[in-house]
């Protein structure tokens, strides 16, 4: 990992939709270079011919039921929480000009 | 307050109403809830039900985290302030089936990334033993709650030790049981392969009981275990006769606090004295150390990527812009808090095709061989065990601690193995450190949740540490 600078982490911060401030992009890029320390700690570790490990362990969850319709979340219900929805839709801005 | 002694209160009506007027006293001190829910429609809807039902009348409180039809779930988010769950957590409807009556949501550093609690966006909670003092977190409104005596039970979830580490400050019992043991339906996830559910009260014997009513099965899970559930509240003896305990040396080592160390000592002796086997387990050092960045690079990664559905535009708090970008940019700075935004940003760091194989990917390498180490710890004793922290719970505004020293590295962060390996662990109750409570930390093998229950009951015994309530005056 290597150090990075204030306007890195602020473009990121963009790519990710969000702002930043000022002394917010500074405190990241201050602890950015406490996370490069500490993943020193991770490079010493050789992990040559590892797997990299995604879930705690392999336990058998598939399953076989009928094709039928179950647990249906209703549009109504899906869009009640929605800023705005007319006609079974969610509203947004325009995006087609 | 144990189920045992709240139950004593013949009408579930005043035992509900009670526990509810005493969460509304307690919140000005505490600040443990989000929001309250009004018990009424639960309480007739438990009238033609069987009044043996395990959890009968008791009052809970869930996380705000976890989904109930009809109630407002934040994650202690700003950008969720008036999300309204469509749907019930597959937990809440077996506490309702078991005849729990839910009143009301808690508090948790936003979506559960924190282990202090003082990132939720209705501010921190704090601790009943010294108010000046953090509960822990990130599930530690729910903690709390049990810890003042408010409620005999409530929902947490653990993704490093979200759990465990508030249930050891608040002089609580907090367990984690394995992955995939208790569906997490409905629950608002942080890093999907370390989020366990878990829960917090008052004694080893309610754990138990409390384990056999929410773990199970549950198709609307892919993670959820087809294993049988077990009576653990039979298996909770207490017996450690012959049962060896491997003591994590890398935490006593690493841990400064000889008032900690001098109570944990006598406990390894009177379990010694009880026909217990006690051992010390050194795990590999460089692994311990590594324990903590592995994590983070984790569970942020994972955590972007569950986060990134937070539009404002099907669902949350929307902040006005001129077009989808400008109100998503808005509503997202707007919603998240600064350590939010700051773990997104590490997160999608680590997620860059550059950086996966030298960040992402050796976080994941690392934490298999963790979990290997621990494996075969556990292959030699029946359960690992170590002080939860090294001190009872930090003043609020504690920042002196130096985050590359081992007592930080290792004593304070070495439980998120449970999280790595998705074996069950829990905190109990073992001393206090002048008038801030102590817990001391099993960890078992996968699905031996009967073992560890028992284990922890013996301890709890030993100690006569149960039913602590710590009562706060309004």
């Amino acid at each position: 990992m290597e150090k990075q600078s204030k306007s890195y982490f602020i473009h990121l911060a963009h790519q990710l939709r969000f702002d930043l401030g000022d002394k917010e992009a500074q405190d990241i890029t201050d602890e950015f270079n406490i996370l490069i320390d500490q993943m020193d700690l991770l490079n010493k570790i050789d992990t040559q011919g590892v797997e990299p490990m995604v879930y705690p362990f392999e336990e058998p969850t598939s399953f076989m039921r009928e094709d039928v319709v179950n647990h249906v979340l209703s549009a109504l219900e899906a869009l009640k929480n929605a800023p705005s929805s007319k006609n079974g839709f969610f509203v947004t801005k325009k995006v087609v000009l | 307050m144990s189920y045992q002694s709240i139950m004593k209160n013949i009408s579930i009506h005043d035992r509900v109403f009670e526990a509810l007027k005493k969460a509304h006293d307690v919140q000005p001190k505490l600040n443990a809830m989000v929001s309250f829910i009004d018990p009424t429609s639960q309480l007739e809807a438990l009238k033609p039900k069987d009044n043996t039902l395990p959890l009968y009348g008791i009052p809970v409180v869930l996380k705000d985290l976890v989904n109930m039809k009809d109630t407002i779930t934040t994650g202690s988010s700003k950008i969720l302030a008036n999300y309204v769950s469509p749907y019930d957590a597959t937990i809440v409807k077996k506490l309702k089936e078991a005849g729990a009556i839910i009143i009301g949501k808690a508090s948790c550093d936003t979506f559960g990334m924190g282990g202090t609690n003082k990132t939720a966006a209705t501010g921190p909670v704090y601790n009943p033993y010294d108010l000046s003092r953090m509960s822990g977190g990130s599930s530690g409104g729910s903690a709390v709650l049990v810890a003042s005596g408010v409620v005999p039970m409530a929902i947490g979830t653990d993704t490093g030790d979200s759990v465990r580490k508030p249930a050891a400050y608040s002089g609580i019992v907090g367990i984690k049981p394995t992955y995939g043991r208790i569906s997490r339906y409905g629950i608002i996830p942080y890093a999907s392969s370390l989020d366990h559910v878990g829960f917090f009260t008052n004694n080893v014997l309610d754990a138990a009981l409390t384990l056999e009513i929410l773990a199970g099965r549950d198709d609307l899970d892919m993670t959820s275990s087809q294993r049988p559930v077990e009576k653990y509240t039979e298996a909770c003896v207490g017996n450690v006769s012959g049962q060896r305990f491997g003591i994590i040396s890398n935490v006593t080592d690493a841990i400064q606090n000889k008032q900690t160390m001098r109570q944990f000592d006598d406990l390894c002796q009177k379990l010694k004295d009880q026909g217990a086997i006690i051992t010390k387990i050194h795990l590999n050092d460089d692994l311990m150390k590594a324990m903590l960045p592995t994590y983070y690079v984790i569970a942020n990664a994972e955590a972007t990527a569950n986060h990134s559905n937070l539009d404002s535009l099907r669902f949350g708090v929307q902040v006005e812009g001129k077009d989808n970008e400008a109100i998503m940019m808005a509503s997202r700075t707007e919603g998240f808090g600064p350590l939010l935004r700051k773990r997104f940003v590490i997160g999608s760091y680590a997620l860059f095709t550059e950086n996966q194989e030298i960040i992402f990917r050796k976080a994941q390498k690392v934490r298999r061989l963790i979990v290997e180490d621990v494996q075969k710890a556990l292959s030699s004793v029946d359960c690992l065990i170590a002080p939860a922290s090294g001190n009872g719970a930090p003043l609020i505004e504690d920042s002196q601690i130096d985050l590359l020293s081992s007592e930080y590295l290792v004593a304070e962060n070495y439980m998120a193995f449970g999280n790595f390996s998705g074996y069950p662990s829990m905190t109990v109750p073992f001393g206090f450190d002048g008038i801030l409570p102590l817990g001391v930390n099993l960890t078992c093998r996968p699905f031996e949740e009967g073992r560890m229950l028992n284990l922890a009951q013996g301890i709890e015994d030993l100690t006569g540490l149960k039913d602590l309530i710590c009562e706060v005056k309004p």
